[in-house]
């Protein structure tokens, strides 16, 4: 079976309109479903949920994370 | 004595190799990443697959099982290739 998720480049073109989690360094998580991001790692989620040691702090219809805030994974 | 330019293995290189197989990832935080290596870019970012994420905090160490993700490069410090992590 081929992946067609090779590089990070491709994993981000097949992970776009998806829903993902974005862990920054700070430990706050990310959840909502990818828009767009760039090479800096900004990213634009829709229906985005802020999530702070395992509990739910925000909902937002739109967000923007600075890429400079260390993001750690997204899946 | 130099080694010959045809027996030196640079280190992205190795990386290289190791796409497909198991490595372990040691973060610039009390964190650790094992899985099997998808693929990698010029930054070290990495596409990682089947994912086992081990956070070490003063409580004990903190296990995540994670099925893909993109690794951000900027805080690694250490790959291990066929590392089976820090249980073993």
């Amino acid at each position: 079976m081929q992946s067609q998720e090779r590089s990070p480049t491709e994993f981000l073109n097949n992970v776009i309109g998806r829903p993902v989690l974005v862990k920054l360094n700070s430990g706050v998580d990310y959840r909502g479903i990818l828009s767009c991001l760039d090479g800096y790692m900004n990213i634009a989620l829709e229906q985005t949920e802020e999530w702070v040691n395992g509990q739910l702090k925000n909902k937002y219809g739109d967000a923007f994370i600075r890429g400079n805030n260390g993001i750690k994974s997204i899946l | 004595m130099a080694m010959s330019a045809t027996n030196q293995l640079l280190p992205l290189e190795l990386i290289d190799k190791c796409i497909g197989s198991k490595i372990w990832v040691i973060m610039k935080s009390e964190r650790e990443f094992t899985g099997t290596l998808l693929g990698f870019d010029d930054y070290v970012n990495m596409v990682l697959e089947d994912v086992t994420e081990y956070e070490n905090t003063p409580e004990g160490r903190k296990t995540t099982k994670l099925d893909k993700i993109l690794l951000n490069g900027n805080n690694i410090t250490m790959l291990i290739p066929g590392g089976e992590g820090p249980e073993n």
